[in-house]
């Protein structure tokens, strides 16, 4: 049974020491130390967050601004290793955090395709096959041998996109990348995202878009500072977070 | 199939070596990268990389041979000694710059991503000796006007690079750290850059100075790095076993205490980023 848990999270923390004036010089650093001014105080970005994603699952993950939904998923993407606790994720992962970072102005659409997609940890040479397919999905073929610092944010849009979606990960991570483009690439992108999710990956979806949720997500995570508010039926956790807010 | 368990305690050092060594093609892709940029898409490419040692050469040959009329022992050139000193020292502060800027420029990657960060020192290092390479070109030409030829031990360019590579990839990872934490650290690390060039017998020889000053030079290991590069290509000084075990000793330590605190700093380092 646990070989169809993607993901198993527990009593994940992450935790910083951080200064209380947010000092970054040497100067200042110096300064106080001599005067013995440095405070020191622990901030939770994330505090025992416990939590499942299982094949097929989505997980949707909601809360307030700087409640610790982005953080979440960089500790699930691998790129902030959790302070205690514990994290296993089985199998590829898709991070949509951000797309095109790594994009680099100056190279061509196929070269920035290249680069892209061995960042995203794919083989060389099965991405040296995939250009083409993956140009022809963002209608960009006859753009492919210009600098991308000519493309629109448009097609910048849909060359990561198209890249970052090439192949079905185990699991996908996805903060808010939904909502950029023209109305047919939307559409375009929020059909593959829902064919990828049938093949039967894992989701972890981060939003504030309550009827996303809704209509994508099979269960909930509310987060608030840090800590688990509620966890379950997308339902329930909205009415959790409604009656937060107000 | 990929399994990611934070709770598998990673080995130091190695545990990054094997991730980097994993990566080579995308190591490769961003060594193009960098070098396509900088190249390809204009003609004067090449030639303006190579400006500034050659400038930074121009000034100080007329300084020291016109103003100052200093003579090298025995009648030595002191063009192509001078070059030679100034490519070395591109080398190593263009690698460890840009070694130490890579971690905060890749930060937009490094943030969303998993990459090993190493892989991004190593590119720009790696970069900084194919630039070194071109500079050869130049110093070339003045050997041969000169009367002078690279030499039989120009395959040992190979190690000297190597271990150069290995000594500003391990010194550019702690410096990144020192970047990351502190916003000012550069400009007093760039005044630390400059004693050190002056500590280097890259205009003056090193039988120019007393006895006292010579200990001092020789304990800076930048000097040996020099002398054995001037040794190995053209012939412009005699390098000691002293020198070679030094930079051999200095390139591998570097590079291993490098890995070793920057891998331990890292997880304080991505959540500064």
């Amino acid at each position: 049974m646990s070989i169809d848990l993607i993901v198993e999270g527990t009593d994940i923390t992450l935790a910083y020491r951080r200064t209380r004036h947010r000092v970054s010089s040497l100067k200042q650093t110096a300064i106080d130390t001599i005067n013995r001014r440095i405070a020191y105080e622990n901030f939770y970005a994330l505090n025992s967050v416990s939590f499942t994603v299982a094949r097929g699952e989505t997980l949707a993950v909601i809360g307030r601004n700087g409640a610790g939904k982005s953080t979440l998923l960089k500790v699930l993407a691998r790129v902030l290793p959790p302070t205690t606790g514990r994290v296993i994720v089985r199998g590829s992962v898709a991070p949509m955090i951000e797309l095109g970072a790594g994009f680099n102005p100056e190279l061509t659409g196929a070269e920035n395709i290249m680069l892209y997609g061995t960042l995203l940890g794919r083989d060389s040479k099965v991405m040296q096959s995939r250009i083409e397919a993956i140009a022809d999905w963002a209608q960009l073929t006859e753009h492919l041998d210009i600098p991308i610092r000519a493309y629109s944010s448009g097609m910048v849009a849909r060359l990561a996109f198209a890249t970052a979606t090439d192949v079905t990960p185990d699991l996908l991570l996805i903060d808010e990348v939904l909502s950029v483009g023209d109305e047919d690439f939307q559409a375009r992108s929020k059909a593959r995202t829902a064919e990828m999710i049938k093949s039967g990956c894992a989701v972890v979806l981060v939003t504030h878009d309550l009827a996303t949720v809704e209509s994508m997500a099979t269960r909930a995570l509310y987060l608030d500072h840090g800590t688990m508010r509620a966890i379950g039926t997308p339902e329930e956790v909205i009415d959790t977070y409604h009656a937060d807010l107000r | 199939m990929q399994l990611y368990d934070s709770a598998i305690k990673q080995t130091p050092v190695l545990a990054p070596l094997k991730g980097v060594w994993e990566k080579r093609s995308l190591l490769r892709l961003l060594v193009a990268r960098d070098l396509t940029v900088r190249y390809k898409r204009s003609v004067i490419g090449i030639w303006w990389s190579l400006l500034n040692p050659l400038f930074t050469t121009a000034v100080m040959f007329y300084v020291f041979n016109t103003v100052f009329k200093a003579r090298l022992p025995n009648g030595q050139a002191f063009l192509p000694y001078l070059l030679s000193g100034v490519l070395c020292m591109t080398l190593f502060n263009q690698g460890l710059t840009m070694a130490a800027d890579s971690i905060a420029t890749g930060a937009g990657v490094l943030t969303k991503v998993y990459v090993r960060p190493e892989i991004f020192a190593f590119s720009a290092t790696i970069s900084s000796a194919i630039n070194f390479l071109f500079g050869l070109i130049p110093l070339t030409v003045v050997l041969l006007i000169f009367g002078k030829h690279p030499g039989w031990k120009t395959p040992l360019l190979l190690v000297f690079m190597t271990c150069m590579t290995l000594f500003t990839t391990g010194l550019g990872l702690l410096l990144a750290i020192a970047y990351v934490n502190f916003d000012d650290s550069r400009s007093l690390i760039n005044i630390f850059l400059l004693a050190l060039q002056y500590m280097t017998p890259v205009f003056y020889p090193i039988s120019a100075l007393g006895p006292h000053t010579q200990k001092v030079i020789h304990l800076n290991p930048l000097t040996s790095y020099l002398q054995v590069f001037r040794d190995v290509y053209g012939g412009n000084a005699v390098s000691t076993v002293h020198e070679w075990l030094m930079m051999g000793f200095t390139s591998v330590s570097v590079f291993v205490l490098g890995f070793y605190i920057f891998g331990r700093a890292w997880p304080k380092v991505v959540a500064k980023l």
